[in-house]
């Protein structure tokens, strides 16, 4: 059987990883804010990018991101996409602790950007739940797979998107995605994970994923 | 009349806009029409807008240099004739149209470092348009913000959206 990362039994095994590896997000980001977070994954799946950019609202909509690349044995890129009002909740929530008691954020440049401490809290966001990804993907290598330094943008989906695939010499249209909720208290936060690995990698994912499972 | 490239954006269904999704280009000849590039990250849009026979086009570059047989116009170097080929088809002459671009951008830092995509593409285009003879009449070129782009075809009038506000050209 060759088994590729869009099969059927491929996907099943993807979204058990991402399952995993939200269960591992969420202790850890329940460790770092003091609160009990719950990260779920949903509609784990191989799509075409542009898909993705509609579900965010379209290329021109708005969007907070948290950019990771991917190298050792997976080369590529990660992006995790929230809403800004969505990024700015979740940062208020873990600078809770960071901040004196009825001290404000600083502000942002412009309405829409985020400020210093509120990126600082989303990079923190984005390097927990995309690594968490890369280690339950680095599982099935004999080597860890390595996130670079994150980086925190609010910008127009489809200009991070195009930024991205750019890279890829969008050779590769396809992209791991996951849907994601985190919900804390009560309260839930909707996001989506991507994972773009170049065309090697998505092979020697396939690959590695097939031989564990033969 | 509107043309949409063969292999290249499929007709929006919006009446009157015809976007050119990345690697694709648009035309028009149409005055009440608008050609459109949305999220512009390192990609660059060039449009060509004749003012005698009011007719445009708008090309979505994605990279400098290469071949495939994906989309018409995704990489500058052999996209930029067929972007002329297409704007001659509806009636416009590269000889008296206004060029403009607009992108480019350098967004994600630890790219920007290593790769560059965006000052490429700029470069590209520029050589391309000089070897051809022809002058960029205005551009919105370079930075770190991403842009979407809206060519009004019966004004040449190029709106510039990003995050922090509109420009036109």
């Amino acid at each position: 059987m060759t088994l590729t990362t869009g099969s059927p039994v491929g996907q099943t095994i993807l979204a058990t990883i991402f399952l995993n590896a939200m269960a591992r997000a969420g202790d850890a980001l329940a460790g770092m804010s003091g609160h009990d977070i719950v990260v779920r994954a949903a509609e784990v799946r191989m799509r075409r990018a542009n898909e993705v950019v509609d579900d965010c609202g379209g290329p021109d909509a708005v969007v907070a991101g948290v950019y990771v690349g991917i190298t050792g044995p997976l080369h590529g890129h990660a992006l995790m996409l929230l809403s800004p009002d969505g990024a700015r909740r979740f940062a208020a929530l873990l600078l809770e602790g960071v901040l004196e008691p009825g001290e404000a954020l600083p502000g942002p440049d412009g309405e829409l950007a985020l400020g210093p401490l509120e990126a600082s809290a989303l990079q923190e966001l984005g390097n927990v739940t995309i690594s968490a990804c890369l280690n339950e993907l680095g599982t099935y290598f004999e080597e860890p797979v390595h996130p670079t330094v994150p980086q925190a943008i609010v910008e127009l989906a489809g200009a991070i998107l195009d930024a991205v695939l750019a890279d890829l010499i969008a050779e590769v249209d396809q992209v791991l995605s996951a849907r994601t909720s985190f919900t804390i208290g009560g309260e839930s936060i909707d996001g989506t994970i991507l994972i773009l690995p170049d065309a090697p990698s998505l092979e020697r994912l396939a690959e590695a994923v097939a031989s564990q499972h033969r | 009349m509107t043309l949409t490239i063969p292999g290249g954006a499929p007709a929006s269904t919006i009446p009157g806009l015809s976007v050119a999704g990345i690697g694709e280009m648009v035309s028009s000849a149409d005055p009440d029409h608008t050609l459109v590039c949305y999220g512009l990250g390192s990609c660059v849009a060039l449009s060509a807008w004749d003012p005698r026979v009011r007719a445009a086009a708008l090309a979505h570059f994605m990279l400098p240099s290469g071949s495939s047989s994906g989309p018409p116009v995704k990489f500058v170097d052999e996209g930029f004739e067929r972007l002329l080929d297409a704007f001659r088809v509806i009636g416009g002459s590269p000889g008296r149209a206004e060029f403009k671009a607009a992108g480019g951008a350098s967004m994600l830092a630890v790219m920007a470092s290593t790769l560059d995509i965006g000052r490429r593409n700029i470069q590209a285009v520029e050589t391309r348009l000089a070897g051809a003879g022809l002058r960029m009449t205005a551009s919105d070129l370079g930075g770190s913000a991403g842009r979407t782009v809206q060519l009004a075809v019966g004004t040449g009038r190029l709106l510039i959206k990003s995050v922090s506000g509109t420009k036109a050209l």
